[in-house]
This record gives structure tokens, sequence and C-alpha cells, in this order.
């Protein structure tokens, strides 16, 4: 059972006068234990770093320079059991540095995190069990083996039942109609088809809390659809829990209820999708097909109009006077089909990133 | 146990469906193993031929015939206890690879463990033939007791399990640094001699003798070879059985103390 819906907003960032964005960690949600439970979490590489140059790399040998890497500074949240929450920020933001210290692969440099009561970095078999990390860029299967050999390896090492193997496995045949490319080695497979595959063997055991990273990553838009759906499923299903990373937004909207937003290393937002589109872009879209008779009408008094050809317009109108907007434009033009719109999800994130005040690059 | 049973079952499955996959690759690195003791046995039969007598070390003198035994034991149980992990595992840690092992509830060592049996398997089938061919036409001294050759399976086995886990300690040095081949070549060079692979210890000078004793070597190495061949008393033969198992805790636990540091460390560009 998922209550991604019943997550009330965590402190959401405030748009200043200056339109700056008042930064603020989340607080903890109330009343239920969390599932992952994060709190200070801070990793510092250490970097190795020279100039460019032959005389650079001779003196290298002699004095090391390194460099220390913020990658994740004092990140504070909680995830509840059955959610799914999207983990979002620019590359290099420090998203996939989270998810790794939270399935063990990386120590954190300071703070602590449990999730299902497990220190991640202790690396306790019992926790490695329960858990799955899938990253689009990483194939856990043998590339020269036909996938049904590696299930069989982690059925083996997960001690999965026969019965429930069979089970599981027939699932996943069916929801991510793997059919035959389970008989045919895994570097004969399309990028889409070794992602199904990959999902599938993360799956195997039935892990109750999935990382993905990316899960989606250069694979085609039906086959995006198709891990959508499937993920949506299994959390359903399932009752798991969820923390995924993607940098395609429609991903992020068709599956999470909830985002947390890093930036830099740093939290910058934790809270509902939509609540984060009304406070960085408050206002809607509203799109106007005209009758033939409205040629030449000024649809630009009702709004900033974001685009005016021909018998279509765009206007972009404040939340709160949308409602009155539509009635005055319904009143005096005549349209044939009108409908409004969240600016684009893109548009929110950009622009959240792009913030003076969230220490990002200046907007143009 | 029965755990552990169905994970080298599953995985030596594994690894021979991958060696087919590769099987002119396979061959190749069979004849390598091959070859090098074979190399070894053709300079020294020359210089048994040249002297027209046995070559005398401190301790022990070699014939043809025996030169000829030695380095076809060696051939065997040079094989059976080759590790090649380092060159390996610093691979995955510098490309990240190694991230998918290390999520799984089993350790790494256990999967590379069963791909090295398996290699060895398949690899000893295609060179047996070799091997015989070999035997026939070097015509090697036999021992006259089939006791050291019996004592020396418990003592191959040891010897291939100390080797690994050493080999497994090396490899995680890459944790710290990435280019642990340069280490791993030094450790190769440092084996040739002490354990007996590119000459008979007991020609060997008294001092590399000495160090060889000292340390793992000779045990990883040319102690069973000179125990099959019955070149070592029975009690010095029990003693050396024992000091094995003494390497290998030692090992045991010299890995798990490098491997729990390294761990720590492991922050790979592609982690």
């Amino acid at each position: 059972m998922s209550d991604a819906g019943t997550v009330s907003d965590r402190e959401l960032p405030e748009l200043s006068k200056g339109g700056q964005i008042a930064l603020a960690p989340s607080g903890d949600a109330e009343g239920e234990e969390a599932q992952v439970h994060i709190h200070g979490l801070s990793k510092v590489y250490r970097v190795h770093e020279r100039p460019a140059g032959l005389a650079a790399s001779f003196a290298s040998l002699f004095r090391r320079r390194f460099k220390e890497v913020q990658a994740v500074t004092d990140v504070t949240f909680d995830i509840h059991a059955g959610e799914i929450v999207g983990f979002l920020g620019p590359n290099g933001a420090g998203k996939t540095t989270t998810l790794k210290m939270l399935a063990g692969l990386l120590n954190p440099t300071s703070g602590h995190a449990t999730v299902l009561g497990y220190t991640p970095w202790r690396r306790q078999n019992e926790y490695l069990r329960s858990i799955s990390l899938v990253m689009g860029n990483r194939n856990q299967l043998n590339w020269d083996i036909p996938a049904m050999d590696s299930f069989l390896v982690n059925q083996v090492i997960y001690e999965i039942p026969k019965a429930q193997f069979r089970e599981t496995l027939d699932e996943l045949i069916e929801l991510l109609d793997l059919g035959e490319l389970l008989t045919k080695p895994v570097r004969g497979l399309s990028l889409g088809e070794r992602m199904k595959c990959e999902l599938a063997a993360a799956l195997l055991h039935r892990p109750r809390v999935l990382f993905l990273d990316e899960p989606t990553l250069g694979v085609d838009v039906t086959m995006q659809g198709r891990i959508r759906r499937f993920v949506s499923d299994y959390n359903r299903r399932t009752g798991a829990t969820v923390l995924l990373t993607s940098h395609y937004m429609a991903d992020v909207t068709a599956l999470c209820r909830r985002v947390v937003v890093i930036h830099r290393g740093k939290l910058l937002y934790d809270g509902g999708l939509e609540a984060l589109a009304e406070r960085i872009l408050p206002y809607k879209l509203i799109r106007l097909d005209l009758q033939d008779g409205a040629v030449g009408a000024d649809i630009s008094r009702f709004g900033d109009a974001v685009e005016i050809s021909g018998l279509k317009a765009t206007l972009r109108t404040p939340r709160a006077e949308t409602p009155a907007t539509v009635a005055r434009i319904l009143a005096d033009v005549p349209v044939v089909d009108l409908t409004v719109e969240d600016p684009p999800i893109e548009d929110v994130i950009d622009l959240l990133f792009t913030e003076p005040g969230t220490d990002g690059a200046a907007p143009s | 146990m029965k755990y552990w049973i169905a994970v080298y079952r599953v995985n030596l499955r594994v690894a021979w469906a991958m060696m087919m996959q590769y099987r002119f690759a396979i061959l190749i690195w069979a004849v390598w193993g091959f070859v090098g003791p074979l190399v070894s046995l053709a300079v020294w039969s020359a210089a048994a031929h040249s002297r027209g007598s046995d070559v005398v070390g401190a301790s022990q003198s070699f014939s043809r015939g025996d030169f000829a035994a030695y380095f076809l034991v060696y051939m065997i149980f040079g094989h059976i206890t080759m590790s090649w992990d380092a060159f390996e595992f610093a691979y995955r840690v510098r490309t990240g690879s190694l991230s998918p092992q290390l999520l799984r509830p089993l350790h790494p060592i256990h999967a590379d463990a069963s791909y090295n049996i398996g290699f060895k398997v398949i690899t000893s089938i295609i060179v047996a033939p070799a091997w015989v061919a070999l035997f026939v036409l070097l015509k090697p001294a036999i021992p006259d007791s089939p006791v050291g050759l019996l004592m020396s399976l418990p003592a191959l086995a040891l010897a291939a399990v100390t080797r690994y886990v050493w080999q497994y300690a090396l490899a995680a040095i890459a944790f710290w640094t990435t280019r642990v081949d340069a280490i791993n070549q030094f450790y190769f060079v440092l084996d040739a001699f002490l354990a007996g692979r590119i000459a008979p210890i007991a020609l060997m000078p008294a001092w590399i003798a000495a160090v060889s004793r000292v340390t793992p070597f000779w045990y990883m190495g040319a102690f069973p070879v000179e125990l099959a061949l019955g070149r070592v008393p029975l009690q010095s033969a029990l003693t050396g059985m024992a000091l094995q198992v003494v390497w290998l805790l030692i090992g045991i636990a010299v890995f798990r103390a490098v491997w729990a540091a390294g761990i720590k460390q492991y922050s790979a560009v592609g982690a």
C-alpha cells in the first residue's frame, strides 16, 4: 500500500521579494516510523589534482595536491513505507552519492542513516537481502551469458525458495514482457531490453526498499513508459519503498507525489511536486483554440502572451487570477477550446537550479 | 554448508558458460600457464646436460630426470595454485564494476574463487594431453614411494587456498591505489624466485632459500611439489603443512583487515 499521497508538504522554499529561494531543510513527517531515515549525512571526496602538462605531472610525483570535494552536505530527510520519492538535482548534485551511501556502497564522512533499521554501510547480509539498487549506467547482469543464468545465481545467493522464485519470475516475465529475452546473452540485448532484465534481477528477491538511479537512462519513450508503469505497479503490489533519481521529469511526474531536491550537495526542497510548482512558478498556462471570427482579437489583455499564432494562443496568468481570467475570456472571445495547465515541471526545476539563492548559475 | 555448495555450484556453472564464450582466449591462457615451467625446464635441462652431471645445490642435487619431474609436477601444481585476481580486481575498482558485486549478500571472493576453480578444471583438461606427451618424452625421475605424492595432495589444496587468499589481500590494495598492477607484478617476480618457479629452492643461494622458508612463498609453491617428489622428509612434511595452515590463517587475517579498511575507502570514479 502506498501512502505517498498522504505525505504532507515539508518546509517549502519561499520566494522572497527579490525572487530568491529561501532554503530550508526538511523536517521529519510526524506520527509514522520512517523506513529510510537520514540525518546530517555528508560525504567529502578527497581528489588528487594537478595542472595539465608534463612538468606538473613530474611535480605531482613528489608533492601531491589533494582537493576536498563536498559531494553531500548535511542532508536530512525521511521516507516512509510504501512511498515513491523522486530525488532530483542536476548532474553532480550528490544524488548518486547519497543513493550509494544508502545502498551501503559508500561510507559517509559524517552523519547517520538507517534503512529498515540497518546502518547501510555496515553491509550486513540481512540488509543487502532487503534492498536493491538499480543503476541505469551499471550492469549487475553478467554480460556474457543469458539473463536467466544470472537470475539463477541470484536465486541461490539470496536464498529465494524455489516456489517463490518461480512465482516472482513469472510475474516479472509477464509485467516486463521478458519472454524471449531471458535466453539471449545480455550483450546481445538492446539498452531497453537490458534495463528490463536488470530490473527483474534486482526484484527477484522482492526488496522492501528500492533505490533507482536513472532507471530509464538512454531508453526510448515507449520503454520509459513501460518501466514507469512497472515501478508503479511493483510499489502498489508489494508496498515497497522507492527512492528514484531521474533526469526525465516524466518519470518523476508519473511516479512521485513527493520530491526531494538536492543541489550542490545540499537539500533545497522536500515536499509535494505540485506544491513545488506552485511556489516556484506561481502561474498557470491557458491554451486557447480560437474561432475564425476571433482573428485579430487582443488576447494579450487577459494575461502575458507566451505564444500567439493564428487561431492558437497561450497565456500566462497568476494562479489566483486564473478562474476569473478564464471566465472573462469565455465571455469576451469566441473560443473552440480552452485548457488550463500547470507550467512544465522542467521549467520549475530549471528555475529552481538557476535561482541565485540556490547558489546555482545566475539566470539569464 | 548446503548453502555454500549451492553457491559454488551455481557460480561454477556460470564460470563455465562464460568460458565457453571465449574459447580461444581460454586456450591461450591454458598454454601460457604451461610455458613458464617449460622454459625453466629447458634451461635447467641444458645446464645439467652441459655439465654432464647432476646440478648440485646446498642440500640437494638434480639430474635431468629430476628437473623433468620437478617442472612437470610444477606445471600441474603451479596451474592449480595460480591466481590472478589482483589484476581483475583493480580493474573493477577503477571502473566501478565492483559495485554490483558489493550490493549482493555474498562476498565477491566467492564468485571469483568459483571462476578460478572453473578455469583450472577446463584448462587442465585442455593441457592434459600435452602434459602426458611431455611426460613420455622427457622421462622424468619417478620417486620410489607414492607416500610423498599422497601427502602432497592436502598440501596442494592448502597451497592453492593460501595463495588465493594472499592474492586477494593484495588485490584489495586497489581500494587505495587503483594502479595495483605494479605491486602485483613485483609480487609475481618475488613469487617466481621464492616459490621455486624459476628453479628448485635447493639450488638457489642459501639466503634466498632462507627467505623463501620464512615467507609464505615456499609453502604456496615449491613445498607441495618437493613433497610429491619425495624430497621432503616426513617430519619436515608435517611441520611444513602445519606452517601452511599458519600462513593461511595469517593470510585470512590480513585479507580481512585490508578488506575492512579498504571498503571504507571505496569511492571509485564510477563506483
